[in-house]
């Protein structure tokens, strides 16, 4: 799987820069970010999704596996929440002028950031292992549901400036050709690499949780 | 700025955070092997 993500991952950046033509109501070839942006902005909603379905099925089965793959995944969506507002920052900046413009979706991703970094502040502050997995799947849970709420509900409920790229309000998809092609092969290149990345960061993780039960 | 500078810092900020990440996973794999 590593050597097809590789292959992969550098065909859609040859495309992002050499297949994809210029788009029309962007200034320059900025238009490009987004190809990078919203797949990384998608795949921190689909690791926050993840690290929910985990923490219940600790919840449920109370298996630490299930908590570690859910820290893996708040870590990894906390990584590519702080990307996508970067580079959202800098496309920001060449189309509306401003890093910061206050924009709903600019917004419901920094409180996103602050309730999974809360996560991890918990996780840290707590050193009994059953009493930490507790609570934290419990607050991964209940975070979760604010995800929808954040990244779907409010940002079309108040005036954005972010346009609804993928599907406009009729229904119909907006970006067609080589552009779409292009999306979609940069959405399954990063989604392709997180779960690498997430792979290895779990068994990383529970290799350390399990010296750590025979320290003890 | 030119906006392919612009263009550049984005991407090139998101493949180093990448790396970053890695980097961060690797010393977590080091600290086991030294461990072991």
């Amino acid at each position: 799987m590593i050597y097809f993500a590789f292959f992969w991952v550098a065909f859609s950046i040859v495309l992002s820069f050499l297949y994809a033509p210029p788009a029309e109501g962007f200034k320059g070839e900025s238009y490009r970010i987004v190809f990078y942006h919203v797949p990384v902005a998608w795949v921190s909603v689909l690791a926050f999704f993840l690290s929910a379905y985990n923490s219940f099925m600790y919840l449920k089965k109370k298996d630490y596996l299930y908590d570690i793959k859910s820290k893996s995944l708040i870590s990894l969506g906390l990584l590519f929440s702080i990307l996508a507002t970067i580079s959202g920052a800098i496309f920001a900046k060449i189309e509306w002028g401003a890093y910061w413009n206050w924009d709903p979706r600019q917004i419901s991703i920094t409180l996103l950031l602050f309730i999974y970094s809360a996560y991890l502040i918990l996780r840290s502050s707590i050193e009994n292992p059953r009493r930490r997995a507790n609570l934290s799947s419990v607050y991964a849970l209940f975070s979760f549901f604010l995800v929808p709420f954040l990244v779907f509900v409010i940002p079309r409920v108040y005036f954005s400036l972010h346009p609804d790229l993928i599907i406009s309000s009729k229904g119909k998809i907006q970006m067609f050709g080589p552009i779409l092609h292009t999306f979609l092969a940069n959405l399954i290149s990063f989604t392709l690499i997180f779960l690498l990345i997430y792979k290895i960061d779990w068994k990383i993780d529970y290799e350390i949780y399990k010296k750590e039960m025979s320290d003890e | 700025m030119n906006d392919l500078v612009y263009l550049t810092i984005a991407n090139l900020i998101i493949w180093v955070g990448i790396f970053l990440y890695l980097l961060y996973i690797n010393k977590k794999f080091k600290r086991i092997e030294k461990g072991k």
